[in-house]
């Protein structure tokens, strides 16, 4: 009779070889899983989740800078808003000052414009007037030598300067112009 | 009780339901080497070629293969964390993930065509290069071997053996998952793992404790009083983690065999039957068809399966009991 340690060696050797589990091959198989273990750790599982990681990371970082950019774009369009009231404040500042300028410089030079023109015709009204006496003096000895030519034909007289002289000043008295 | 006569039929039944035997069978001329540490050193080969090809360049904006792989990792990973928790899920990760990933390709290699059906013995099909001989040595083995190891001795004792269990055939591929030494390594691999995390968390007291002392809050003159039965309740905790191993192993292994067991039959029903050789053929394809879908899920079940209770277990003994902190 066999000693019931013997016994269930047996049944286990038994169940051990009718299923074929020996060491050579239970070993291999246990060396295989673990190389297949380090292979996908280090080919797949390391390097995808490093990759899911970075990945995670950039979508993080793109969302914090569209926020910064979004905060960004704001203050600036409230800058340029506050630049543009400034400029338009600035150019009806200017206009106003441009059109009360212009206003006093037309003023001032329509005033200088009409003195000019004043002086201009006072000026002309004199040279007209000189230009007036000068050919009146002149049509009045012209019609005075006329005259004592006349005369001294007419009488066949030779006029001396005195009658001439006394005929000049009688013609320049009646021909009063 | 005597355990020989259900393992003599495990003998005597094997070669009739099965393409090839319950244990693996060994490749003639290599010693120890089996048919199925060759599949498993070729599903290894297909997965670090695999993994190779999609992640060898990896790019933030991924391509088709490094997608898929992102994909599959991703979802394992979440699925982890989900089980055994943020704090355990960087270590427990990639064991799990590899059971699983292996586990199911090794299932899967069971089902191409080949796989079980290709080897040396007396069977014959359309396919047969040489008809047996038996005034001495079969043709067929001679042929077939010759051209796997030339100048190899064939094993007389293994012949001896097969002969003695009525079939004559030797798959020369057969998927690791339907050898009890890959599920049994692999059950191992993973106690060792586990044992190993358990200990980093909790520590080897707090294991003890974990295991044998009393739970849900109990204080007073009520926990020293039910501390018998946490005992006791330990001790069969104790046995249920020993048998983890044993049942882990047993259940991938038994399905996968049976899923082989169930094809080849269905494959070989026909001929089974006597019928012709057309419709022994015509049988052969048409009959093993829906169980080959069966097996497609039967094969994603039973990794799912293993990967899930190796979780639910690592889960179990580094869970932090809430009212010690």
């Amino acid at each position: 009779m066999e000693k019931p340690d013997a016994s269930q060696e047996n049944i286990l050797t038994s169940i051990a070889e009718s299923f074929g589990v020996q060491w050579g091959p239970f070993l291999a198989q246990v060396i295989i899983i673990l190389i297949v273990f380090v292979i996908l750790n280090k080919y797949a599982f390391g390097p995808v989740m490093g990759m899911l990681e970075d990945r995670r990371k950039r979508i993080e970082e793109g969302e914090n800078n569209l926020k910064k950019i979004e905060s960004e774009l704001a203050n600036a369009e409230t800058k340029v808003q506050e630049m543009l009231d400034e400029a338009d404040g600035d150019a009806e500042r200017l206009i106003a000052e441009a059109r009360e300028s212009a206003g006093v410089i037309g003023e001032k030079e329509t005033q200088k414009a009409i003195a000019d023109a004043q002086k201009i015709r006072e000026n002309a009204a004199e040279a007209a007037k000189l230009e007036h006496d000068r050919v009146l003096s002149d049509l009045k000895r012209d019609f005075g030598r006329m005259v004592i030519d006349t005369t001294s034909k007419v009488t066949g007289k030779v006029l001396d300067d005195k009658d001439q002289s006394r005929i000049n000043e009688e013609t320049a008295g009646q021909v009063a112009l | 009780m005597d355990f020989s006569i259900p393992i003599s039929l495990i003998h005597a039944n094997s070669a009739v339901l099965a393409a090839g035997s319950i244990a693996p069978d060994q490749i003639p001329g290599l010693g120890w080497f089996t048919n199925s540490l060759f599949v498993a050193i070729l599903v290894l080969v297909a997965v670090l070629l695999f993994t190779r090809m999609a992640t060898k360049r990896m790019e933030m904006v991924p391509g088709k293969k490094q997608n898929f792989v992102e994909l599959v990792v991703e979802f394992l990973y979440n699925q982890v964390e989900n089980i055994v928790g943020k704090k355990v899920a960087p270590k427990a990760f990639p064991l799990l993930a590899t059971i699983f990933i292996f586990v199911l390709a090794s299932n899967y290699a069971g089902l191409i065509p080949g796989v079980g059906t290709i080897g040396f013995g007396d069977r014959q099909g359309p396919l047969t290069i040489a008809v047996p001989d038996h005034s001495g040595e079969t043709k067929a083995e001679e042929v077939v071997h010759d051209a796997a190891a030339p100048g190899v001795e064939v094993n007389h004792d293994d012949h001896a053996a097969k002969e003695h269990h009525g079939a004559h055939f030797t798959p020369i591929l057969r998927p690791p998952t339907a050898d009890l030494n890959f599920t049994l390594g692999l059950a191992c691999v993973f106690m060792i793992v586990w044992m190993w995390l358990t200990v980093r968390e909790v520590g080897v007291w707090g294991f003890i404790v974990h295991t044998f002392g009393p739970k849900g809050g109990l204080e007073g003159f009520l926990k020293y009083a039910l501390t018998p039965i946490f005992i006791f309740v330990g001790l069969i905790e104790i046995i249920s983690i020993v048998a983890r191993p044993v049942s882990l192993s047993l259940r991938l292994f038994g399905n996968i065999y049976a899923g082989e067991t169930l094809l080849h039959t269905m494959g070989g029903l026909g001929a089974t039957f006597g019928l012709g050789k057309v419709a022994s053929f015509v049988m052969s394809v048409a009959l093993p068809l829906p169980f080959y879908f069966m097996e497609i899920l039967v094969g994603l079940l039973q990794a799912t399966v293993f990967a899930l209770l190796c979780a639910v277990f690592i889960q179990l003994s580094t869970a932090h009991d809430e009212e010690a902190h």
